[in-house]
This record gives C-alpha cells, sequence and structure tokens, in this order.
C-alpha cells in the first residue's frame, strides 16, 4: 500500500491546493506543498530501503493488471525526482508572484507525474504518464506568458513533445498488435526470439517519444527554447531530471521488453550514435552562447548524450555509471539553475556579456557556478567523474576522448561565466547580441514579483546544498550503485570502481582543459559558427522536420 | 533554415516514416483473426467480478491506473488555460457591458429552441453519466455533453447570462476536488464504477466549462492595453 500513498499523495494534494488555492494565503500554500514533497521523499526512501517490489493495482495480478515496480534504480530516480522538486520548491517560496496556486499544483502533478512513470511497469502507463508529464510541462515552460518569447517557447515544446509522444503511441499500439500485452516484461517474454522487422520497427517508434524528452540530436531543438524562458524552478526540474528521464525510459525499454527480439549491436549503434552528436553538438553549442539559462540548456543536451552513450554501451558497469552520473548532474545542474536565477533576480538579465563583472559581491552565486563547473567537468569526488569514469572505462579510447571533451566544453562555458561575471575577467563586451539570439540582450522581467533588498538564503541554500551533493556522490561505494542496476540488466552485479588512475586522470584533464576553454572564451576566441546558429532557429517546422529524418535515421541504423 | 533545406529534410524524413510504418504493417495480424489475447484474459475477469459492462470494468477497475493519468492529463490541461490566457500586464479585460454582449440580436425561434434544449440537454448529460456503467456512455461522454449544454445559453445570444451561471472558482475547485477523488478512488477502491463515472463526469463536464470560459474571455473581453 505505500507505494500507492506515494503515487497518490502529491496528485491529491494537488488537486486539493488547486480546489482551495485561491482563498489561501501563499505561506500556507508553499508549507502544504514542501511537506507533500518532503513526505513523498520520506515514503520512497521507506521503499528504497525495503529493497524491491512490484505492487499489482486493484489486486488484479499477472494478465490484466498494472504492476508499480520498485527496483532500486526507479526508486533511486524517483527520489532523485522528488530531491530536486523539494529544492525547486524551496527556491520558488520567495520566488515570483503567484496566480492562485496554480504553481504548486503544477509542481506537485509534475512530481507525481515523473514519480509514476519511472514506477509503472506497464509500457501503456509510461506513455499515459509520459503526457501528463508533458503537459505539466508545457504549462510550467508558459507560465509568465506576459512575453511573447515565452509563448513561443513553450509552444515549440509542446508540439515537438507531442509529435514524439504520438510516434511512442503508434509504437506502442504495434507492439500491443503483436504480442497483445502491455507489460514492460509480459512484452518481453513473448518478443523473446521475434526478429522480425515490425517490431524493431516499433521499437524505434517507442523509442522516439523518449529520445525527444532525452532531447538527443537531432530531436533537441526544443530542449534550449524551452529552457531559456522557463522560471528558473522549472528549469531546475527539467535539466535535473525529466530530460533524464528519457534516457531512462530507452534503457528500461529495451533491457526490459526488446532486448530478446531487436539486436543488441544495431541498438548499440544507434543509441551512442545519438548520444555521442548529443554530447558533441550540444558541448559546441553550450560554448557558443551568451544567455546563461540557455547555456545551461545546452550544457545539458551534452551531458545527457553522455548518458544516452553510457546506456547505448549496453554493459553492465556503464549502466552503473549511467546511473551514478545522472544523480550527480542532476545535482550539479539543478544547482547551476539556482545561480542563473539569483543573477536573473538581481540584475533582471542573464546576459553574460551585460553581467561582466556585476557578480563581484555575490559570493554564494559565484561559488555555485564555481563548484558547479567543477562539477560539469567531473572534478574527482563528484557523482559525475564517478558515472563517466565507469562508461569511459567500459568504452574504451574513444569514448574517453568524448567523455573528457563534452565535459571540457560545457564546465568551460559555465567556468567562462563564472570568472566573467563573479570575476570581471576579461574586457567588457555589452550589448553586441549575435543575430541568431535576439532575446540574448533584451531586459528580461525579473521573476519575483518586486525586487528584493537581498536575496534570501530560501533561494541560495537549496543550490549550494545540490551542487555539493553532486559533487561529493563520488563517494557512494561503487557495489552500492552495481547491486542497484542488478534487477535492472538481469545481470549478476557489477562492482565497479571508479578510482582507477584513467578514471582520476580523465577527470583531472577535464577540469584541466575546461580552464582552458574558459580563459580562450574570455580572450574572446569564440568562434562566429553562423550555420549552427542558423541551424538552431526556433523556426518549429524547422524542428519538425529534423524529427522526422531523426525517426528515419533511428529506422536505418536499426534495420541496416 | 532555408525553406528548401527544410523541405529537403522533411522530404528525407517522410520517405523515411512511410517505409518504416509498411514495413511495421505488414508485420500487423491479419484483419478478423481468432486469436483476441487481451480479449481472453480481460473478460474471464471482469465476468469473475459480476461486471454488467466489460468496458467499465476495464476503465475504472483492471486499469484505473491509466484512467487516473488521463484524468489528470485533463485536470492539468485546464489550468494550463487558465494561467496561460490569464490577463497578463500588458492587456486589459473588459466587463462583458463594455461590449454590449448582453441579450444579442437573434431570432426568437433560436433563442427559445437553446432555452428549450438546455434541461433537455442536461438531463441527457446526467442520464449518460449514470447509465455509464451498464449501456455505452459514462462519465468522460456524460461530462462533455454536461459542459457543453450551459453553452446553449451562449448560442442563445446571452453572454452575460452565461457569465452568471457560471462561476469560475465554483467550477473550479469543483473539477480539481472530482480529480482528487478519482485519485483516491483509483488507487484505493477501484471498482467502484458508479462512484469513479460520477466524478469523472463531474471533472469532465467543470473541465470543458472551464477551458471554454477561458477562450470565449480571451476572445470576446481581453485586448491590448491602449
Amino acid at each position: 500500500m505505500i507505494l500507492q500513498i506515494a503515487i497518490g499523495l502529491p496528485f491529491t494534494v494537488a488537486t486539493l491546493l488547486a480546489a482551495t488555492g485561491r482563498w489561501l494565503p501563499r505561506v500556507a500554500v508553499d508549507a502544504l506543498a514542501t511537506l507533500t514533497v518532503s513526505a513523498l521523499a520520506v515514503l520512497l526512501g521507506v521503499v528504497l530501503a525495503g529493497g524491491d517490489t512490484t505492487v499489482w493495482l486493484g489486486g488484479w495480478g499477472e494478465g490484466v493488471g498494472i504492476p508499480l515496480v520498485a527496483d532500486e534504480v526507479s526508486t533511486g530516480l524517483a527520489l532523485t525526482v522528488t530531491v530536486v522538486a523539494l529544492a525547486a520548491l524551496v527556491v520558488s517560496w520567495r520566488y515570483f508572484a503567484e496566480v492562485q496556486a496554480i504553481f504548486h499544483t503544477l509542481v506537485l502533478l509534475f512530481t507525481g507525474a515523473m514519480c509514476a512513470f519511472v514506477l509503472t511497469g506497464d509500457l501503456f502507463d509510461s506513455f499515459v504518464f509520459f503526457e501528463l508529464m508533458s503537459v505539466v510541462a508545457y504549462a510550467l515552460t508558459g507560465y509568465q506568458s506576459e512575453e511573447p518569447d515565452t509563448v513561443h517557447g513553450a509552444l515549440n515544446f509542446g508540439i515537438v513533445n507531442s509529435l514524439g509522444a504520438y510516434f511512442t503511441l503508434m509504437g506502442i499500439g504495434l507492439v500491443y498488435a503483436r504480442t497483445g500485452q502491455l507489460g514492460f516484461v509480459a512484452i518481453g517474454r513473448q518478443l523473446h526470439g521475434d526478429h522480425s522487422t515490425m517490431v524493431t520497427v516499433a521499437f524505434a517508434l517507442i523509442c522516439t517519444g523518449f529520445l525527444v524528452k532525452a532531447a538527443a540530436v537531432p530531436f533537441h531543438f526544443w530542449l534550449a527554447d524551452a529552457h531559456a524562458v522557463a522560471p528558473t524552478p522549472v528549469c531546475m526540474l527539467f535539466s535535473g531530471v525529466m530530460v533524464e528521464l528519457g534516457v531512462y525510459a530507452v534503457a528500461r525499454t529495451y533491457l526490459t521488453s526488446f532486448a530478446g527480439a531487436v539486436p543488441a549491436g544495431a541498438v548499440r549503434v544507434s543509441l551512442i550514435t545519438f548520444g555521442s552528436a548529443a554530447a558533441l553538438l550540444g558541448g559546441v553549442m553550450c560554448v557558443l552562447q551568451r544567455h546563461i539559462k540557455r547555456l545551461l540548456a545546452y550544457s545539458t543536451i551534452s551531458h545527457v548524450g553522455l548518458l544516452l552513450v553510457g546506456v547505448g554501451l549496453l554493459h553492465e558497469d556503464a549502466l552503473a555509471g549511467a546511473a551514478w552520473y545522472l544523480a550527480g548532474h542532476a545535482g550539479v545542474k539543478a544547482g547551476l539553475f539556482v545561480g542563473a536565477g539569483a543573477l536573473l533576480n538581481r540584475f533582471e538579465t542573464v546576459d553574460e556579456h551585460d553581467l561582466h563583472g556585476r557578480g563581484r559581491s555575490m559570493h554564494v552565486a559565484g561559488t555555485i557556478f564555481l563548484l558547479g563547473g567543477m562539477g560539469l567537468a567531473g572534478l574527482p569526488p563528484s557523482g559525475t567523474w564517478a558515472g563517466k569514469a565507469l562508461i569511459e572505462e567500459s568504452g574504451g579510447h574513444w569514448v574517453l576522448a568524448l567523455g573528457v571533451t563534452a565535459s571540457a566544453l560545457t564546465a568551460g562555458a559555465v567556468l567562462r561565466v563564472w570568472l566573467r561575471v563573479f570575476r570581471g575577467a576579461g574586457p567588457p563586451r555589452p550589448g553586441e547580441a549575435e543575430p541568431s539570439q535576439p532575446d540574448a540582450t533584451r531586459h528580461k522581467d525579473a521573476e519575483t514579483e518586486f525586487k528584493l533588498s537581498r536575496l534570501p538564503w530560501t533561494m541560495l541554500a537549496p543550490g549550494v546544498l545540490l551542487v555539493l551533493a553532486g559533487l561529493l556522490l563520488g563517494l557512494v561505494p561503487g557495489g552500492v550503485i552495481g547491486r542497484a542496476v542488478e534487477p535492472f540488466t538481469h545481470l549478476p552485479g557489477p562492482a565497479p570502481a571508479p578510482w582507477t588512475v584513467t578514471g582520476v586522470a580523465s577527470g583531472a584533464l577535464a577540469v584541466v582543459l575546461a580552464f582552458a576553454v574558459a580563459v580562450f572564451g574570455l580572450r574572446g576566441h569564440v568562434p562566429r559558427a553562423a550555420l549552427l546558429h542558423r541551424l538552431h532557429s526556433g523556426h518549429v517546422g524547422d524542428y519538425v522536420a529534423w524529427l522526422a529524418a531523426g525517426v528515419t535515421i533511428f529506422g536505418l541504423l536499426l534495420l541496416t | 533554415m532555408s525553406p528548401r533545406g527544410r523541405l529537403i529534410v522533411l522530404a528525407f524524413g517522410g520517405t523515411g516514416l512511410a517505409v518504416l510504418f509498411i514495413l511495421a504493417a505488414l508485420g500487423l495480424p491479419g484483419f478478423g483473426g481468432t486469436s483476441h489475447p487481451y480479449g481472453q484474459r480481460t473478460l474471464p475477469n471482469a465476468v469473475a467480478r459480476h461486471t454488467p459492462n466489460v468496458i467499465s470494468s476495464i476503465n475504472f477497475d483492471q486499469r484505473a491506473f491509466d484512467t487516473l493519468g488521463e484524468e489528470l492529463i485533463l485536470m492539468a490541461s485546464a489550468l494550463a488555460a487558465v494561467v496561460i490566457l490569464r490577463t497578463v500586464r500588458a492587456e486589459q479585460e473588459d466587463a462583458a457591458g463594455e461590449h454590449s454582449y448582453g441579450p444579442a440580436q437573434v431570432y426568437d425561434a433560436l433563442r427559445l429552441t437553446g432555452y428549450l434544449l438546455l434541461p433537455v440537454t442536461l438531463m441527457t448529460g446526467v442520464y449518460i453519466v449514470a447509465h455509464g456503467y451498464l449501456s455505452p456512455g459514462g462519465g468522460f461522454q456524460g461530462g462533455v455533453i454536461l459542459g457543453s449544454a450551459i453553452h446553449l445559453i451562449y448560442l442563445s445570444g446571452d453572454y452575460p447570462a452565461l457569465a452568471r451561471i457560471r462561476p469560475i472558482p465554483v467550477f473550479e475547485a469543483g473539477e480539481a476536488l472530482a480529480a482528487g477523488a478519482f485519485v483516491i478512488l483509483a488507487l484505493g477502491f477501484a471498482g467502484q464504477v458508479t462512484a469513479m463515472n460520477a466524478v469523472v463526469g463531474l471533472e469532465v463536464g467543470c473541465a470543458v466549462v472551464l477551458t471554454l470560459a477561458k477562450f470565449f474571455e480571451q476572445a470576446l473581453l481581453v485586448r491590448k492595453q491602449t
């Protein structure tokens, strides 16, 4: 019953808030939402401590019922979601003017949807909660609807993600027609040994929606548009956990349902292709940005690309690495967005050049950017470092090169922001936005109702704690992570050890290179890259064309 | 990207998608076959619990969790309409009277038809909700009928009257509380088909009214600040 309570709690309180929020004082709304998410964290912690459990809803059992599967990976992921949601709620305490508690309602629905999405053992249900997650995310992106940019970003997000979801639904339809089953495990049993083309196409279609969510290249275009306009606490949830859930869903769908049907070699090639394209393109685009939220958004694309490579290697050590990486990245990235939100609140802009040297007195936010940059680079003993070391170890030399490059580029961009904004380094270059980034220098309204005389601790402490957690997560014993992925992969538990010479050396190398990228960037050695900017045009027609092309490429990679 | 470049990428993608769909369709089971794995599992289960309507048993019992997700999607969409279509700083909302959206010049026959159909439509909605566990119909369908019924008043030409009989806070609260009740029923007491149909009907009806209300406001009353 505890799992049902955990799923039902955020949803029920969300409906209560939606019904009564109009009449409740803001303090009560904040308290109720925060307490609910804290209680959810406790419940999930109890489930995690209790070990693997499967609950059949309504007592129907195998055949027609829907299971909730709480293994260590899914529960751990749900717990990560909850922790980031808690931080986002605390940040939003003093954050912005509220419309009838709808923000809190949506955050609770979002949290519940993400938890239900990872915990359900039913493929169709994962689609339903994928949709719930998406609808809430569109609303949260467009929350500050007074600016046209915001509506534009939310609309692009909505169109691209909904199209992806239709592909997923079509794929589910195909699998259902073939097997008459909807449970992950039941489908896996039926499909074992079925190597027909149709099953492979179904797999490609199902994963398309998940890869859109995971922002794999060329499905990634929506992400930066949405992140640039979404309120900061929402960006924490998007970049910290929502995007990563797409990778989780791909891993789960393949390993549980399609492993016996679609050849591992083809899956490996396609996931690694999409993942490394995202890791590299995201890294390069990240360095080219001056709008700090967009910069962080592209770094998410790059890191989630690495995560996808980790899954795509289809090796138990790499999977353990991916799990580790996900948790570490969630802390670091959500923390960095808190820092960006602090800048937006102070100066009503997130343009790196406009902010030159203006953050000197903001020691806490500066520390978040410095430590966050270290976390993205993968400084030992961060969770990102430990995860990346494992992925690199099982992937060989070229994955090592890819990992170091992606971390150095993204962390370099963040460190450049730290140096320029918080240390006043480099020559000032205000005002000249690239034509492709018209929103970069434009004045933004602060997200708070009125400018606070000084930043309250509730807007910074969650960021510091999240980044620190991300930086220390590598100290968790490898065996714990290894055992966690065991029921997920059905392979004997690995005992991954990231503390190897190569692992530590690659972490250190990425940190050094990141500083190099930062210093080069300060000196103005940032290429114009007009072609890349034109590609990311903000035109939703382009995005849809690339989405269709991406599905075709996926199909070609899987079938040839 | 240039329109030409976009077209090339789209043509590549579209062709690929077409080929993938054809390949997939070739693997589908033949039309009118005798193998119905899901039906064979679900029917005995539904009958074993003495359900009069297998569809309701699937919707509200065996797969109640799906319906829970769908209910919440509906609620979230209505909330999204409220939040995105709200009057923002650069806009102002007029009172309905300012636009003489009073009783409009419509034919008496149309007005009379609207008023006559209103109680009948409402009754039909309630009937569809209430008999959902026995006959085709149920909360979703009945809720849509209930929600649209009161807009007959608008079609009869009286927007202010419509605005009076649908106070937004009440419908917001009704929608949300019904969704909350459904969450509790679906997770704790799945199979209470009548009660679940009723709350679904309430939620869908309120959500339809709420969403349409927001669009009406946006189209009729909200304009750029002058």
